[in-house]
């Protein structure tokens, strides 16, 4: 008896998965119960297998609605009858699905996210009221579809910069790769694929962002009140989770635009059982390259590809593993001499179990490799300049629900960090005048233990808290040089050199990070929250340009720099309005970082053994307010945010000669006041929409010289204090309108994107710069990375 | 035609760099120090000026400053005065030379009744060149029809293994080889009888220029990257202007060991000159020279005094020994060659391209 209920389980369970399922299924074990019969289930996602939560389990007879719980599970009590159930899930195609209920039992349902094949579109694929009713605050999830309706950048849907149209976050400019959260650097965020850290996801310097949007599932962005399960970083968490191929039918994209081209294919290895996702996007960007003016770009080469690869394997309902695999390539030959390279290469396994309803265990082991290199091949003095980064880590989480109102989260990480901070090669074939350097290699150990428990007190408050305690240890083998007591940190003021063995303690550093956000809901559709956390981090990206740029060195705390450490608080309130379709919020925040890493004067970063000579210590301070309204449903949808927000910094030395600006603060080089993104789209009909992206923000800092004077002939500049004056304003309208045909026969569904980037044609300037060029007297420049409207065409196609 | 449109539209250039008129602060006149005094026979100059609000093109000039009392010291106390031979521009005598070992200040009162000291400034030895090379290449440009060329030169020297240096390439007075066509001589199209006629003139086709090149470039090195080696380093660039390299061109290579500071000094410098205003761009430094107030030391002095020890190579590049395809199309005179402005036709004393 108990092998038929397993086969007519699995009978419903692989007819619910095709979409069409028109049978009648019978649920339950028969016993002659006519009333009170109790059947639970359970809506996924039938792609990633995730849970999905909020959504609507109709019973059509007694029109009677239920919610899926946080785990996708729904109880519904019947009596013995035949029903029709609907269920329905924003962003998925509703599912029907007649039974018969005879006795208790289970049900599972999985739905297909919908390709807005309505007329309506809907851009929010979680439970549309978890703004108000959750008490996470400063977590923004996007899905692919909504990142998808946005105006593609240079032919491409970019995650990162889809993020960057959030408030509160924000990018130098355009052709810049980092992400600026809340007044915190770049190096502040960690980027995870599939729990891995990905240090440098961009594509040709930042004009592309490494993910293939095809294999991404969706990203969420933490920029306050982050886990306790996320350490490391001080501004953010930008969690991107792959998607996994289906379990049942063999499919893919591929899309061809102006620039690249990406293939990806899903499907089941063995089927219910073990499925694969693949990406590749490669590019073609060469003949842009040599379509440009500017000299240096017209003679360089660029290429870049990326590849992914996700393997998931179901071994029961209850237990999975998931194999993920991210690569992105890029070279670059400046101006046919000097070839950069750099490559970031992860792979990650994940087990995801439950021993009861009420428990859960995730277990993460990764390894992320991040190298570079710059191969100079100009006839004299060829080198071989290579640096990387090499991270192998461990996760531990155990989850336990008490009850919908009561959960409770504990584990562990660790991992181990090397970085190769240079190495330089002379090309022994050439005939070299150059000597062989290696940087010192630098070893860390990072280890967190944490918990978090949220609970609700009935509907109208909610409380989170956490604790993560960081350990961190810098470890030989190195040589450290000794400075002189109340001297600068100079090469001049060393005194000695101590040694320290493999794997021997020379500094660590621990402290405790509460997390901490309380919820207050004034009615079921505004909630107010408060939010504390602080954040520990123990490395470091020395950069001494504005922007990520593939040379910049990674650096870890030793005695001489000490970890980044972020204080932050924030209060919101969030309300939504007309049934969810409106959805608002206003945030206000303040930031304390301490342990900045500024630079002094002319600093050499470049094959550096001691970086502590060209460093010095600053604090931050950055606040601000944002706004966001956002339109989730509708013809038109879109959402405004505006955000006012300052960072300062500020260096005061025991030194005077290495204060920055005299000990005073000074605006950080991302320091936008003012800035707004305006984003809509309108569906003009079921396969036409026309999507529309607006941006504005004040000028971002910059240092104007104090005078001019003469050196060899060149007309110099004497700049002083840094920072004190900006840009001209930032402003850029992007248009995008797309095309959809739907697949008849033996066609595939396709769709063509057409669109224009900075469609009137302002040249926002990148950077000013003072110059004494050729042909000019010497004066002030502006380079816009976007000078002209650009547009692109791109074509895909689903199969 | 569609096809051609969708090509234009394809082919569109993104980046852009154009002029952009900001209004630069007005700042304080900061003293300027320019110069250097080396190992070979004098005179050797020190400029002064005072600087100027960098605005936009033409305003605000440089201004030397004239009448002050400017001397160099000696680590062993001799002081030799320098004369204002123009306007801000002072010369040593020309019997002075700076001495390897010896530590040298330049002392400067101004008519102002500031006084100024440089810090001192050792004169290390400078190993001597084994040789300046020289190879043609070509250096793309905005105009991709009309790409640059030009002569790269290469020092090749012996670094000294007991002891970190500091180098500093600069080139000397150049002279080369003016080739004009007399023969091809027109009268003026205003010519009263004869416009344009054809009017060969005898003399001359040959003359001698040493030219002064308004920016001149340098090249600085450390032998943290080639400590001990054989090592070579590209000195300078040459840009061939249709006229430079019509037959023989002479360059002068001065190969200079300076102090650590002079090094970092010349760094920023090197550093400024190469901003592109580009994303991997260095923040603007600030550049602090080795000149001070004696009164104020927080005033700011622009500029630096090097003292250095110094070794000089002349090379001959030849228009045979070029590489043809990157010669440019040589510029045509046709006249005497000695309406070149500052041409001659005596061939310089020293001239010994053989």
């Amino acid at each position: 008896m108990k092998k038929n209920i397993l086969l007519l389980l699995l009978f419903g369970f692989i007819l619910s998965g095709t979409v069409f399922a028109q049978q009648k299924n019978i649920i339950g074990r028969d016993i002659g119960e006519l009333k009170g019969i109790k059947i639970s289930g359970r809506v996924t996602d039938q792609i990633t297998g995730e849970a999905l939560v909020g959504a609507s389990v109709t019973v059509k007879e007694l029109n009677k609605t239920e919610i899926t719980n946080t785990n996708g599970n729904f109880l519904l009590e019947l009596d013995r009858a035949e029903y029709n159930l609907e269920v329905r899930y924003v962003g998925y195609e509703t599912v029907k699905y007649p039974f018969v209920a005879v006795g208790e039992g289970r049900i599972s349902i999985r739905m297909i996210q919908e390709d807005f094949e309505l007329d309506d579109v809907v851009i929010f694929g979680s439970d549309p009221e978890k703004n108000i009713r959750s008490t996470e605050m400063g977590a923004i999830t996007l899905n692919m579809n909504t990142i998808r309706e946005l105006p593609p950048f240079l032919g491409e849907v970019d995650i990162i910069r889809s993020m960057a149209t959030l408030p509160g976050v924000s990018q130098v400019g355009e052709a810049s790769a980092g992400l600026n959260v809340r007044g915190g650097g770049s190096d502040q965020n960690l980027i995870l694929f599939a729990g891995a850290p990905i240090y440098n996801p961009t594509h040709l310097f930042g004009l592309f962002t490494a993910f293939n949007p095809d294999i991404v599932n969706n990203v969420t962005l933490y920029k306050a009140v982050i886990p306790a399960e996320f350490g490391g970083r001080g501004s953010s968490i930008l969690d991107i989770v792959p998607k996994s191929g289906s379990l049942t039918k063999w499919g893919g994209d591929l899309m061809a635009g102006n620039f690249s081209g990406k293939l990806s294919l899903n499907g089941p290895i063995v089927k219910d059982r073990i499925s694969a996702q693949m990406g590749l996007r490669g590019s073609y960007i060469n003949w842009l390259l040599k379509s440009l003016n500017n000299p240096d770009l017209r003679t360089s080469q660029a290429n870049f590809y990326d590849a992914n690869g996700i393997v998931y394997g179901e071994i029961n309902e209850k237990n999975n593993v998931t194999y993920s695999f991210y690569n992105s390539y890029d070279d670059f030959a400046l101006a046919s001499d000097t070839t950069i390279s750099w490559k970031n290469q992860s792979h990650s396994l994940k087990y995801e179990g439950s021993f009861s309803e009420k428990t859960a265990i995730d277990i993460l082991g990764y390894h992320t490799v991040y190298d570079y290199s710059i191969f100079n091949a100009s006839g004299t003095n060829d080198f071989d300049l290579i640096s990387g980064i090499k991270d192998t880590g461990l996760k531990v989480k155990f989850a336990y629900q008490f009850s919908d109102k009561n959960k409770f989260n504990i584990g562990a990480d660790t991992k181990k960090l090397t970085i190769n901070p240079g190495e330089l090669i002379p090309n022994a074939s050439t005939d070299s005048g150059l000597l062989p350097k290696k940087v010192q290699s630098e070893y860390g150990q990072e280890s967190g233990v944490f918990f978090q428990h949220d609970l609700e007190f009935g509907e109208k408050i909610g409380v989170s808290y956490g604790l993560r305690y960081d350990n961190y240890q810098y470890l030989g083998q190195r040589a450290v040089k000794e400075y002189a007591e109340n001297l600068p940190i100079s090469p001049a003021n060393v005194i000695g050199e101590k040694n320290y063995a493999e794997g021997e303690k020379i500094q660590s550093y621990d402290g405790f990070g509460p997390r901490a956000s309380l919820r207050y809901s004034l009615d079921p559709k505004t909630s107010i929250k408060l939010g504390y956390n602080k954040m520990y981090q123990f490395i470091h990206l020395i950069s001494n340009t504005a922007t990520i740029a593939p040379t910049d060195i990674w650096k870890l705390s030793d005695q001489f720099l000490a970890p980044q450490i972020v204080d932050q608080i924030s209060l919101g309130i969030y309300k939504n309005f007309r049934g969810n379709i409106f959805e608002t919020s206003v945030e206000v925040y303040y930031k304390d970082i301490q342990n900045i890493v500024e630079y002094k004067d002319g600093a050499n970063l470049i094959l550096q053994n001691n970086l502590e000579t060209e460093v010095i210590p600053g604090q931050g301070k950055a606040y601000g307010l944002e706004l966001f309204v956002k339109k989730n449903l509708g013809r038109t949808t879109g959402w405004i945010s505006y955000t006012y927000s300052r960072s300062l910094r500020r260096v005061i030395s025991p030194f005077e000669e290495e204060n920055i600006n005299g000990g005073d603060w000074f605006p950080s080089n991302f320091d936008k006041p003012h800035d707004l993104t305006l984003i809509g789209n309108y569906k003009l009909s079921a396969l036409i929409s026309l999507s529309a992206t607006f941006g504005y923000s004040t000028g971002r800092p910059v240092t104007f010289p104090e005078a001019k004077f003469d050196f060899a002939g060149n007309s110099l500049a004497y700049f002083n204090n840094r920072n004190l004056q900006r840009i001209p304003d930032f402003h850029r309208l992007d248009l995008s309108m797309n095309f959809k045909f739907k697949g008849k026969g033996k066609f595939y569904d396709g769709d063509w994107t057409f669109a224009v980037m900075n469609v009137y044609g302002r040249k926002n300037p990148f950077s000013l710069f003072f110059a004494d060029q050729v042909g000019s007297p010497p004066q002030a420049f502006r380079l816009a990375i976007l000078g002209v409207p650009l547009p692109t065409l791109s074509y895909s196609l689903k199969f | 035609m569609l096809r051609r449109l969708v090509f234009l539209l394809l082919l569109l250039p993104l980046a852009c760099i154009d002029p952009y008129n900001v209004n630069a602060p007005d700042g304080e006149r900061y003293l300027t120090v320019e110069g250097y005094i080396t190992t070979d026979p004098g005179p050797h100059s020190i400029k002064l000026t005072r600087t100027d609000t960098y605005g936009s093109a033409f305003e605000g000039l440089i201004r030397p400053v004239v009448q002050a009392t400017v001397a160099v010291r000696d680590s062993e106390g001799l002081v030799s005065f320098l004369t204002e031979t123009s306007q801000g521009v002072y010369e040593t005598p020309a019997n002075f030379r700076a001495k390897v070992g010896m530590s040298y200040t330049l002392q400067i009162d101004l008519s102002n009744g500031q006084s100024y000291s440089s810090l001192p400034e050792l004169v290390k030895a400078v190993p001597k060149m084994d040789s300046v090379s020289y190879r043609s290449v070509s250096v793309a440009t905005d105009s991709r029809l009309l790409d640059r060329s030009g002569v790269q030169l290469t020092a090749h020297f012996k670094d000294p293994g007991d002891e970190s240096n500091f180098y500093y390439w600069r080139t000397g007075p150049a002279t080369f080889v003016v080739v004009a066509n007399p023969e091809l001589f027109t009268l003026s199209p205003n010519h009263p009888t004869n416009p344009r006629g054809a009017a060969p003139k005898d003399c001359c086709a040959i003359c001698y220029y040493q030219e002064q090149r308004r920016v001149q470039n340098f090249a600085i090195g450390t032998d943290v990257d080639f400590n001990g080696l054989s090592t070579r380093k590209q000195v300078t660039f040459i840009e061939d202007d249709g006229l430079r390299f019509k037959d023989t061109y002479r360059a002068e290579v001065q190969q200079m060991a300076i102090s650590d500071n002079a090094y970092r000094f010349l760094k920023l410098i090197e550093q400024q000159l190469s901003i592109t205003g580009s994303v991997f761009d260095q923040p603007p430094a600030n550049i602090r020279g080795n000149m001070i107030n004696l009164a104020d030391p927080d005033e700011v002095v622009l500029g630096y005094f090097i003292a250095a020890d110094i070794d000089t190579k002349q090379i001959y590049i030849k228009r045979t020994n070029l590489d043809q395809k990157l010669l440019q199309t040589p510029s045509i005179i046709p006249d005497d060659c000695r309406i070149f402005p500052g041409a001659d036709t005596a061939i310089p004393s020293d001239w010994n391209p053989n």
